[in-house]
């Protein structure tokens, strides 16, 4: 017999919540904010740690098994503290303040929670025999390196199961099937997203912890560590974010076809202006990162104008992916104003603010450009052309740039999902709100069995 | 010349009458012909020792080529190219002729296996660094292969003349609709005129069965030609100790080189791998292992899947959806991402343009004379990058295609 | 001599390839005659429901062959209080795959790559360049007739 029916009838303030929806909700995002921060730099930290490993000991190079060494110290204490955040968050944020969702999720997802949670002992153990066996792991490199990798691929099914979850709050299929679920439209485009950007964002920290270094370093022995650390992770983060236009727009893409309103919130909407704020920071990324791979080869003294015309290219393409497309909060308020013009014609709209052609060239721009700088930059590298210990104050304040550009860039990324599925918790199956089904269609407003389309014409391009 | 393995005495009395007259005739022949010296040629030479199984991905794609051409001229013996009877025909063999939808079965797996064959060559080729100096031309040669075996795919996709014929047909011949300038001419010489007719079925049927195996045959030959000439090039591991040796260490290795070595001109000290083995019987086996692996895979995927056949073509379809070959899923997202007017030749044609000609021109991009992957963070990450690409773009393909 | 040579060889270079060249182009040069084809008794349909119906549209090239059957799209709409009718054809205007009227979005849904047209055909989302296209016809009386001239192409 459920004990709940009596608490209830004792006291209704034994079975509600304590707190309000709106504090609920920011307490949840700032905890899972925290932890996708913490997560990422995990999964993206293993596969540099095995990369760097396997280089430093096929090209028998110091400096880089010294770095795997206190990258997978590093790891072990953020995983330590970043684990008790996540184990935090779900069994007192989310039992507790979000019960009845919790508990209907876990129920729909039971298979992957559970392939995730044996993930995660595979990602313990792996970890603390790294952490702890390093030195005598020494012995068997490639036993070591192999250990890496696995755990890079616990980590990598960890994020495979969350990313079914939270695809399927974004984009569920209309069906009972777990199957069809876990393959959800968004579900792929999600996983590429998030693997990528895992590693970009390693990357970024990595880049992030050189430029301290190379503020803080006393000696030129430590300068020139922190100056190789901060190059190194920056490679891995423009490397890796270069590819991220390209997932990113069929992200939008099947977001549009299957979850309209929250595409629209994003593209055109109330979401708008954050996205637009995104999209700078993705400049910002490219931009500092390219200038500092020339900046860095001309400071050993070589110049480079094919490294200089990435920068220009990326800085234009900077300023035309910032562009607002209308002087407005939002679509509607344009529309509302009446001020569907240019701007020289008395209206709000900024033609060069267009989504097609204009940014999606900007997109195409950053990545060709990223690939040639990184390219031409490896080339110096390769041919040992790069001292270390000449970097500078200017070098590390742009690694710090991009450590903190991408870190931000992630957390908006995530409060502009969550945000863009509102009123929902789950699209069209369960409101933020009471947290239950609606049944019976509603006559005014979205249809909550179908599509939630909000007008019949799709203001993608607007035509005349 | 090969010593003939022992026999035994009750072997060799029984088979005197017949062995002496034999040899003589064949004696007979190779003084006219030259045959001995011909095999002799061709099977003895030296190959790297170590790592020699992955270089028999090049000889299994020749194979698998044979088998294509060869399947390819007894699948002629029913096929007809007319729009009202190619379908017929490939369906009468999928319901009335066993062996010869085993024929067509191995037709179309031996078609997908050879993509994924040449992709692995060329990866592997790629990593080992075979196309620095002297080879840079045979991989361009390479590279002009691999975009004719492509070619070869996609035109022999269209001619069942099924729903997925007809509509890829229809689709690629309206992708060069966007060629600015000429592309409508374009679209007209495929097609025959401004829309799909027969003549769209015929010439396609000629471009797929002579005139891309025209341009094909002669390339292979070439290609081999240079690879006897300078040798298989092997991989980092068979020029250990190279950068470090000796002057006269080197010299007394490029003296004593065996044919076809030393490749010359070749950066200092990799003009000879180090340690060498016979190419016959050692490399020839591996070749024979790995070859006969993937025609067991063919032939069993020809029975046990077969070649599908869809519906027969219908242009009034309304609900069909036309999903384009697995090697061509790519392409086909960008499609999707590069939309509206100007855009679509960027995304189709220039972008794959660009990406094409890097890849040809990938050994004069790297003329170091390293040969270790990882000390060439230069090509390898591009190249990551390249593949990246192709697995993601093919990934978000089918995702949008599964989720329609 | 050599000069011999080279004028014989590029003249039977040129005989053969001349012929070959010109059979290749033919398709540019080709007459093609577009008759008119009856499609149906057209006054049942809607005001704003497209329907699909089949038409079989002579091939006008190479040889003779069957007709081939195409989906065309009538669609009546009102506009300023007349009812206009568009005969508009289901192949979509970027890589002509099939589009048809879905009815969940009320709009045309190219399967291909996701492009989408409204009622009157006019392309609102996706990669499409261009607006359907529509058929050359005609009325007599109730019957619809269309002929293979696609305008707006």
């Amino acid at each position: 017999m459920s004990i709940y029916p009596l608490l209830a009838a004792a006291s209704p303030k034994l079975v509600q919540v304590p707190i309000s929806t709106g504090l609920a909700t920011a307490l949840v995002a700032l905890l899972m904010l925290a932890h996708i921060q913490f997560a990422a730099w995990q999964q993206g930290g293993y596969i540099i740690l095995a990369v760097t490993d396997f280089l430093g000991w096929k090209r028998r190079d110091e400096r880089q098994t010294r770095f795997s060494k206190g990258l997978v110290t590093a790891l072990g204490a953020t995983f330590a503290f970043g684990s008790a955040l996540a184990i935090f968050a779900v069994m007192i944020l989310f039992l507790g303040l979000w019960g009845h969702f919790f508990v209907t999720l876990v129920r729909i997802m039971f298979w992957p929670l559970i392939v995730e949670a044996f993930a995660f002992v595979g990602e313990i153990i792996c970890l603390y025999t790294l952490y702890s066996q390093w030195d005598r792991l020494s012995r068997v490199r490639p036993v070591r390196v192999g250990l890496e990798l696995l755990l890079f691929i616990n980590a990598s099914i960890q994020m495979l199961a969350i990313n079914v979850v939270s695809s399927y709050m974004l984009t569920p299929r209309p069906s009972n099937s777990l199957a069809l679920n876990i393959l959800n439209p968004t579900e792929i485009p999600l996983e590429m997203h998030r693997f990528v950007g895992n590693i970009a964002f390693a990357g970024a920290i990595i880049a992030l912890v050189g430029g301290i270094r190379i503020l803080v370093a006393k000696g030129r022995e430590g300068r020139s560590y922190g100056d190789w650390i901060g190059h190194y992770g920056l490679i891995y983060a423009i490397g890796f974010t270069l590819a991220q236009p390209l997932i990113g727009w069929e992200y939008a893409k099947e977001i549009q076809l299957h979850a309209y309103a929250a595409w629209y919130s994003m593209m055109l909407g109330g979401l708008s202006v954050a996205f637009l704020f995104q999209v700078f920071l993705l400049g910002a990324i490219f931009t500092v990162g390219i200038f500092y791979l020339w900046r860095r080869v001309k400071l050993s003294g070589f110049r480079s104008p094919a490294l200089a015309v990435c920068t220009a290219i990326s800085f234009a393409s900077w300023l035309l992916i910032a562009t607002p497309s209308s002087l407005a909060w939002s679509y509607e308020n344009v529309v509302a104003a009446n001020a569907n013009v240019p701007i020289w014609q008395g209206g709000l709209q900024i033609p060069w603010g267009e989504m097609i052609p204009f940014k999606l060239v900007a997109l195409v721009a950053f990545t060709g450009v990223a690939i040639v700088a990184v390219t031409i930059y490896l080339k110096h590298v390769s041919n040992g052309e790069l001292r270390w210990g000449d970097a500078g104050r200017g070098q590390a304040v742009a690694l710090i740039t991009v450590g903190v550009a991408v870190s931000l860039i992630m957390a908006l990324m995530g409060y502009i999902r969550e945000h863009s599925r509102a009123p929902f918790l789950i699209t069209n199956q369960m409101l933020i709100n009471q947290q239950q089904n609606f049944t019976a269609p509603s006559s005014n407003g979205p249809a909550l069995n179908g599509p939630a389309i909000v007008s019949t014409v799709v203001p993608w391009e607007r035509t005349p | 010349m090969s010593s003939q393995p022992e026999r035994s005495p009750l072997v060799a009395k029984l088979t005197r009458p017949v062995a002496r007259p034999l040899a003589a005739t064949y004696r007979w022949v190779d003084e006219r012909m030259g045959i001995s010296d011909l095999t002799h040629q061709l099977l003895y030479e030296a190959t790297p020792r170590r790592g020699a199984w992955a270089y028999s991905l090049g000889s299994a794609t020749l194979i698998i080529i044979v088998l294509q051409i060869v399947t390819g001229m007894f699948l002629l013996w029913t096929y007809v190219p007319s729009t009202t009877e190619a379908w017929q025909s490939l369906n009468f063999i999928e319901h009335h002729d066993e062996f010869a939808a085993i024929v067509r079965g191995m037709h179309l797996w031996g078609a997908y296996v050879l993509l994924v064959i040449i992709g692995l060559h060329m990866i592997r080729t790629f990593i080992s660094g075979s196309y620095k100096k002297p080879r840079e031309l045979n991989w361009i040669v390479g590279v002009v292969l691999f975009l004719l075996v492509l070619g070869l795919g996609i035109t022999g996709a269209m001619l069942p003349w099924d729903q997925a014929a007809y509509w890829t047909a229809q689709v690629v011949t309206h992708v060069v609709d966007y060629i600015p300038l000429f592309g409508s001419w374009v679209q007209q010489i495929l097609r025959g005129g401004p829309q799909m007719g027969p003549e769209t079925l015929t010439r396609f049927f000629a471009i797929h069965i002579w005139l891309l195996p025209a341009l094909l045959v002669p390339l292979i030959g070439l290609h081999l030609i240079l690879l006897r000439r300078h040798g298989e090039h092997g991989s980092w591991v068979n020029y250990e100790g190279v950068e470090t040796e000796t002057s006269e260490v080197r010299a007394d290795r490029m003296a004593h080189a065996e044919y076809p070595y030393p490749a010359l001109p070749s950066d200092p000290g990799y003009a000879v791998p180090v340690d060498l083995d016979e190419f016959f019987p050692s490399q020839v086996f591996k070749d024979a292992v790995v070859s006969f692996a993937l025609v067991i895979v063919i032939f069993v995927m020809a029975v046990v899947v077969g070649a599908p056949i869809e519906r027969a073509a219908n242009p009034a379809a309304l609900n069909y959806v036309p999903t384009p070959e697995w090697f061509f899923l790519p392409l086909d997202q960008l499609l999707v991402q590069f939309p509206q007017a100007w855009m679509i030749p960027v995304g189709v044609f220039v972008l794959p343009g660009i990406g094409t000609t890097f890849l040809m021109l990938v050994p004069f991009l790297d003329r170091s004379p390293e040969r270790e992957p990882w000390r060439r963070p230069e090509v390898m990450v591009p190249a990551l990058f390249a593949a990246l690409f192709l697995i993601f773009e093919a990934l978000l393909a089918v995702n949008r295609l599964f989720n329609l | 001599m050599i000069v011999g040579i080279n004028v014989a060889g590029a003249g039977t270079a040129l005989l053969i390839a001349a012929p070959i060249v010109g059979s290749v182009l033919s398709p540019l040069f080709a007459k093609r005659n577009t008759p008119w084809v009856m499609v149906a008794d057209i006054s049942q349909v809607g005001v704003g429901v497209p329907t699909a119906y089949v038409v079989n549209l002579p091939v006008n090239e190479g040889w003779q062959v069957p007709p081939v059957p195409r989906t065309l799209y009538v669609v009546k709409l009102n506009l300023n209080g007349s009812v206009q009718m568009l005969t508009l054809s289901n192949v979509c205007t970027h890589m002509q795959c099939d589009v048809h009227w879905d009815l969940n979005l009320q709009q045309f849904l190219c399967p291909c790559h996701g492009g989408l047209y409204s009622i009157d055909g006019t392309n609102i989302g996706g990669p499409p360049p261009w607006p359907l296209f529509r058929y050359q016809h005609k009325l007599v009386g109730n019957t619809l007739y269309v002929r293979n001239v696609l305008t707006g192409a």
